[in-house]
């Protein structure tokens, strides 16, 4: 990862209690037929984005989220719909993590590489992200509605000066109660 | 540039419980394959393609099959490397029999200890496409010499949560699938597990080139015919090759009346001269997250024993494409495509060594 730079990030763990009028804002009307995360990953995703200055991914780029629980709650909704015989499509749509990739693809009329992956070390995120991105860079997120909700964006970039420590950005990217230390930057300390 | 082998593959669905069986299975007249009916309370029950013989609860039969997909695919192999788990639904099926709310880390978790996988575990959901998706991350880290060896696990075990899904949406047939068929009227879901072994260090058969996902979230609930084009040409390209290199296409294909003919519409625009197309939905059942590790492997068994989907229905001829009833004589190089709802497209490109 070390050939990236940081050239935007948001970090919103927990978000401002007013992150839904921001949201608003930057779309210009509030979000409709959307859930709490995937709004939640909205306004992390489009916040990095105007912090790197740019609008639009570029063509190669990538887009990279994870979640450690992403779509549950809209899950349970789905299972207690379904004990009702009620699903409705929209909520088994939303149970679907890749739904953000398309809002997030279709907010930015952008066509590319977008994936939803998890794993059991969060630096193997980071060591895909890295042999999978091109000269565009890398989109990455990590969002979640547990512990009152985070919405944490990397915007990486292979072609610009860097604006954020790359260690620290990290650092700050998954949330860790356990303060689990990425492995990656623990061998950039010692290597 | 590292070559990336296939080196081995697994397959459980409901054509047999391993590759060669769902192969000879796949080409006889007979179809003797289960069906069971997805209950729903939204109109008729649809049929569904079910794995027999395999009991228990989600749990039980998960980690039976996985086991037996893996050991086919020479997984022991590559325990130290990377295990790619793709799924549209993870553990829903055992979460609706009671077992703890979903968590991505403990799934992946579970799965690796079924496995007793050593190396580093990755969970990719991209809906319809996670088995290409993740076959595409798997041959990134396999490529940039991170790893030697990578497994993709496609699974995608009968849950109530995506039948009543895919229903709610009006996407399932109450009959049977036809690929860009005259009378298509949705799709037939499946279940499978399928296991693709890849290598930088076992030489075999195949190897994978790469491939292209290009995810088009203006129509979220269907393919879309720029993102199609825009897929083959990144593949090809990717790969340094030209629409004429191509002999055979999996395509998606799985009788829905709309992204049929939005993938045929793709097809004609980006192969002027067509390659001979095939599809494997009408037999093995369309299986979500589950169906680009399954078909390939099945398509793979396919050429090697030469065997062939039959193909009985009657073409759309306003598609302008339809599907091969024969194999094609000769079969270098193959792009394995899927289509699926969350704007996902995703092909890899195969080549014969």
């Amino acid at each position: 990862m070390s050939h990236f730079s940081v050239s935007g990030r948001c970090v919103a763990a927990p978000p401002p209690a007013d992150w839904r009028e921001h949201l608003a804002q930057m779309l210009g009307a509030r979000p409709r037929r959307v859930d709490a995360w995937a709004e939640l990953g909205l306004y992390g995703a489009l916040r990095c984005m105007a912090d790197s200055g740019e609008k639009v991914l570029p063509p190669d780029a990538i887009l990279l989220l994870s979640s450690r629980r992403g779509t549950y709650a809209a899950t349970e909704a789905a299972l207690e719909q379904m004990q009702d015989d009620l699903l409705m499509p929209l909520t088994f749509l939303q149970t679907q993590p890749s739904q953000l990739l398309a809002l997030l693809a279709a907010q930015m009329d952008w066509l590319g590489h977008a994936c939803f992956f998890a794993a059991t070390q969060p630096d193997d995120l980071l060591r895909l992200a890295a042999v999978q991105a091109g000269a565009g860079g890398v989109l990455l997120g990590c969002v979640d509605e547990i512990d009152g909700g985070f919405t944490n964006w990397l915007r990486l970039r292979r072609d610009t000066v860097e604006k954020y420590d790359f260690k620290a950005a990290f650092s700050d990217w998954m949330p860790s109660p356990d303060g689990y230390r990425l492995r990656v930057l623990e061998a950039r300390e010692n290597p | 540039m590292t070559p990336v082998y296939l080196a081995g593959s697994g397959l459980a669905c409901a054509l047999g419980l391993n590759t060669q069986a769902s192969a000879v299975a796949l080409s006889s007249d007979t179809h003797a394959v289960s069906f069971n009916s997805a209950p729903s309370d939204i109109g008729a029950p649809f049929p569904f393609r079910a794995i027999a013989d395999v009991h228990g609860n989600w749990n039980e039969r998960a980690r039976a099959l996985i086991g037996q997909v893996a050991l086919e695919a020479g997984a022991y192999h590559a325990r130290a490397g990377a295990l790619f788990i793709a799924t549209s639904s993870f553990d829903i099926g055992a979460v609706e029999q009671g077992a703890e709310r979903m968590d991505y880390t403990s799934f992946a978790d579970k799965v690796a200890a079924w496995l007793e996988w050593m190396g580093p575990v990755f969970v990719i959901s991209t809906a319809c496409t996670s088995s290409l998706t993740a076959l595409l991350a798997a041959h990134a880290l396999l490529r940039s010499g991170e790893e030697q060896e990578a497994l993709v696990l496609g699974l995608e075990i009968k849950n109530q949560l995506s039948l009543d899904g895919f229903a709610a949406l009006q996407l399932l047939s109450p009959s049977h699938s036809q690929p860009f068929g005259v009378d298509r009227d949705g799709l037939v879901l499946g279940e499978a597990v399928a296991a693709l072994r890849l290598s930088t260090r076992e030489p075999s058969l195949w190897k994978m080139l790469g491939g292209a996902n290009v995810v088009d979230g203006r129509v979220p609930t269907s393919a879309s015919v720029a993102a199609v084009v825009r897929m083959y040409q990144i593949a090809l390209n990717q790969c340094g090759l030209a629409a004429q290199d191509i002999d055979l296409i999996k395509v998606q294909a799985a009788g829905s009346p709309v992204n049929d003919a939005v993938e045929a519409q793709g097809l004609r625009e980006m192969f002027p001269v067509q390659p001979p197309l095939v599809s494997l939905k009408p037999s093995l059942g369309h299986t979500m997250g589950a169906s680009g590790a399954a078909e390939i492997a099945l398509l793979m068994a396919c050429l090697a024993q030469n065997q062939w989907p039959p193909c009985s229905h009657a073409a759309d001829e306003a598609l302008g494409v339809r599907c091969t009833a024969r194999p094609p004589d000769t079969v270098r190089r193959i792009l394995a495509s899927i289509l699926g709802f969350g704007g996902g497209h995703a092909t890899v490109v195969l080549e014969r060594t």
